[in-house]
């Protein structure tokens, strides 16, 4: 195993370095906050009254930039700037995403969360990943998705169902979703996610299309019956939009694409050094807004770049993100109505949540040489995905990486973000369970809701990790 | 034995997940081969030297050490099977062949395969829409699916071979679907519990035994008084239901069950396998096809109205949705279905449930509510 230790050199904060620290935080966050402010004029006041009584959604997505806070608190330095640059690139993309939904909803396709939205893009249309609400409104407001779990369970859906597809159908059932053109979804990630689209379709009344993809999809056979899924997905778009394909167009976002994951196995490389250079929302919430809702675009690249830079300069100066005491996996997608998870773990245990389920994507990069290659990257990037592979795949998909992951990083522990509604993992856990006492890696099941804080709170997390790290790790509160 | 006798016979041996069908079809040299889903064709199963369990756990009482792995919100039904499974009731099957039907059945497999290691495993990759594309992978799944198990147990799952299969399976189809539309009658001679014995008893290795036995069923029927006693016909619809004590809970109060639309039920499934196309084309169309699961993506509407039709076919005075708790597949389809028969002015009444049949008091309660609710 590479494993390098480098000495922490990390010191503790002047005043000097207190106030850049402040300075900071002010300058992002007076820029977020400009950038929502203008689009605000731009749609004009009135009209953005009307549009949040239509969407409420709106008004919680218009409060994005709380997160900043939450995300940078007590971090220091260039581990403090790359977290606001992550948060200046999603409030930007929330913005943008706002913009279309106000400027150009004549061209918005709804998609699931697992169909990425280069193609949609590169046909000259305008992406709306309707799960998007169900995992961003929590981050920012831990509480505003209920009202949408209430309201599809009160339509008769079972309230074990994962609060993820709930969210999404009772945005639905609300009319709370912008009108579109067409509907893409898939079999992905799970049977609750596949079948919320029966009911999004019988409500919105729109074209809809499904991609298959296949179980064992490692093999020859699979990629090519799934490439020939995302070729009908091309015609059938083109049959039922006015989107068109530009092959050029989705070659400049596939090679955008992997320039963004080159920078990403830097930093890769980068945070298998002890103690971390570069650590949290710069590795995952990075990864999961770039890769998953702005694939392509130069703004990632760049913010990959520097993030990279800034790791580096780390690196070089023995500075590391936190007093790193342990190196954590957090599995299964993060708490999201306890986002700053990672920067609670930071300050509470000195723990460095360093890699997790979502960002540990590997992937080739798509080859850009025809139109067959870029459909057949593209569809390899699907089924290699993380909730693709580790939700309808076979168990070894899930339990192979987790254990990979763990070598690869030098993992001290496990946290398994024990999802209630994912039936799924939670049949996987008696076997990870003793495939870690076999491994002797320590490992935490939280028991918690994705979206729903009523199940367990954030207290409730914090009271499950604590009693972990104080029984199994012996380790006290910093 | 006349039908009553092999109704009490069948109910005895229905009890034991290692029945006497099973029994004397291992002293003949045959292999039993488990299966979980309507996705596994039952007929390359029963190609000669095999034969097809439909997997059951009968009187499961409880899922303690099933619920460790598959924690306690899988469904029951695959808790049940993996529980039995630990415990060695299934020591007397040669393998199992899964489908990739659902999340569960799915884990159940990893599970089964980590615990208790069995000799023979196989996934099929089950497409989750229909078309030609889907139609061609199904089937090379399907041939990939008979030549493991010709290596594995030396048997003939050849062209010729699975077409003696499937005349076979036609024979059986043809005899149970002229008992079963008797029901369509006003006063049926069958409840819905002793017809569903009968394809239980099919499902659970005895279908070659009870072909011999349906043309006696199928005279006796003839002379048997309809049944006059019930206040209202009902269609049942849903998912895995191999337990005739739930069937039986419903006739008891006074409604008979008249069409079965669930997995283990005969409509669809008694349907024929095209006899004159190439037989693993003629198996994966039919199994693709008429499996009318909520797994499939694009078919809402399709088995929507395959209800409506089936309700009317039966002249059914009402629709009871069963599924089992945790099941998101029939969990959201069920919702969209109360809705789509709502609209069309069909009472309905959903039941979510265990797979160990519990809580009977109440589903009478409840039955009886229904039963009174369309003034019957």
């Amino acid at each position: 195993m590479n494993r390098k230790r480098v000495q922490d050199k990390s010191e503790k904060p002047s005043a000097v370095g207190l106030i850049g620290d402040l300075l900071i935080y002010a300058r992002y966050s007076l820029v977020n906050w400009l950038k929502i402010i203008l689009l605000v004029i731009k749609h004009g006041p009135f009209d953005t009254i009307r549009d949040i009584r239509r969407y409420p959604w709106i008004l919680v997505l218009l409060q994005v930039n709380r997160l900043l806070w939450r995300f940078i608190r007590g971090r220091r330095g260039r581990y403090r700037i790359a977290t606001a640059m992550v948060m200046a690139d999603i409030v930007a993309s929330v913005i943008r995403m706002m913009d279309d939904v106000f400027f150009r909803g004549e061209l918005l396709v709804i998609h699931e969360d697992m169909i990425p939205p280069e193609i949609i893009r590169a046909m000259g249309l305008v992406p709306f990943m309707a799960e998007l609400m169900g995992i961003l409104m929590p981050m920012i407001r831990p509480h505003s998705v209920e009202v949408y779990i209430d309201a599809c369970e009160n339509a008769g859906i079972p309230p074990d169902i994962c609060s993820l597809p709930k969210s999404t159908m009772g945005l639905t059932l609300k009319g709370h979703l912008p009108p579109a053109l067409a509907i893409i979804t898939s079999n992905l990630p799970c049977d609750g996610g596949m079948s919320s689209y029966a009911l999004i379709e019988k409500e919105l009344r729109l074209p809809t299309v499904r991609l298959d993809i296949p179980y064992r999809f490692t093999d020859e056979k699979a990629v090519d019956y799934f490439t020939r899924e995302m070729k009908r997905l091309v015609t059938w778009l083109e049959t039922h939009t006015p989107g068109r394909m530009n092959w050029d167009r989705l070659k400049e976002i596939c090679e955008e694409r992997n320039r963004m994951a080159a920078y990403e196995m830097e930093l890769w490389d980068l945070i298998r050094i002890r103690p971390s250079p570069m650590a949290g929302e710069p590795v995952w919430l990075s990864h999961m807004w770039n890769f998953n809702v702005t694939p392509g675009s130069a703004d990632g690249t760049r913010t990959f770049k520097r993030i990279v830079a800034m790791g580096k300069k780390n690196l070089e100066e023995g500075v590391s993100t936190i007093g790193e005491q342990y190196r954590a996996l957090l599995w299964n997608p993060p708490t999201i109505h306890f986002i700053d998870i990672y920067n609670w773990a930071e300050k509470a245990y000195g723990i460095s949540l360093i890699m997790d389920s979502m960002t540990f994507h590997r992937i080739d990069p798509i080859e850009t040489d025809s139109p067959e290659s870029m459909l057949r990257g593209l569809a390899k990037t699907i089924m290699a995905g993380p909730m693709a592979r580790h939700t309808r795949g076979p168990a070894e998909n899930y339990l192979n990486d987790i254990f990979h992951i763990t070598k690869h990083f030098d993992i001290d522990m496990i946290w398994v973000a024990g999802h209630i509604g994912c039936k799924n993992t939670q049949a996987l856990n008696g076997m990870l369970r003793e495939l870690c006492r076999k491994e002797e890696i320590p490992l935490l099941i939280i028991h918690y809701d994705l979206s729903d804080p009523r199940i367990v709170s954030r207290e409730g997390i914090i009271e499950q990790i604590d009693h972990f790290m104080e029984n199994i790790m012996k380790a006290k509160r910093l | 034995m006349n039908f009553d006798a092999w109704q009490s016979e069948l109910s005895g041996m229905l009890r034991d997940p290692e029945n006497d069908f099973l029994k004397n079809a291992v002293a003949a040299g045959k292999v039993p081969v488990g299966y979980t889903c309507s996705y596994v064709p039952q007929v390359i199963l029963s190609v000669e030297g095999l034969v097809p369990v439909r997997m059951r756990a009968p009187g499961a009482a409880g899922t303690e050490i099933a619920d460790i792995y598959l924690s306690n919100v899988t469904c029951s039904y695959a808790r049940s099977l993996l529980e039995y499974a630990m415990d060695g009731l299934y020591d007397f099957l040669g393998g199992w062949v899964f489908a990739s039907g659902c999340d569960h059945i799915r884990r159940l497999l990893d599970n089964l395969s980590y615990l208790t290691k069995p000799g023979f495993t196989h996934m099929l990759d089950v497409p989750h829409r229909q078309g030609a594309e889907a139609l061609a992978w199904y089937e090379g799944e399907l041939a990939a699916l008979c030549a493991e198990l010709s290596a594995a147990f030396g048997v003939d799952t050849g062209r010729t071979a699975l077409a003696r299969a499937i005349l076979r399976y036609n024979d059986f189809n043809r005899k149970v679907k002229a008992i079963g539309d008797r029901r369509k009658e006003t006063y049926p001679p069958i409840s819905g519990t002793e017809f569903q014995r009968i394809l239980i008893a099919s499902l659970s290795g005895g279908r070659e035994r009870m072909t011999d036995v349906l043309d006696q069923m199928v005279e006796e029927l003839l002379i048997r008084p309809g049944i006059q006693t019930y206040r209202a016909r009902l269609m049942v619809v849903g998912g895995n239901l191999d337990d005739t004590a739930f069937i039986q809970v419903l006739e008891s109060t006074g409604g008979i069950v008249v069409a079965d639309r669930y997995c283990t039920g005969s409509i669809p499934g008694m349907e024929l396998i095209d006899e004159t196309a190439d037989p693993l084309k003629a198996v994966a169309t039919y199994t693709l096809g008429q499996t009318a699961c909520p797994r499939m993506m694009e078919d809402f509407e399709t088995r929507l109205k395959a209800i409506l039709q089936i309700r009317k076919d039966f002249d059914a005075d009402g629709v009871v949705i069963e599924n089992l708790k945790f099941c998101d597949i029939w969990g959201i389809e069920s919702a969209l279905l109360i809705q789509g028969l709502r609209d069309a002015g069909v009472p309905v009444l959903k039941l979510e449930r265990d797979y160990r049949l519990g809580g009977e008091g109440q589903l009478r309660t409840r039955i009886q509510a229904f039963i009174e609710s369309m003034g019957k």
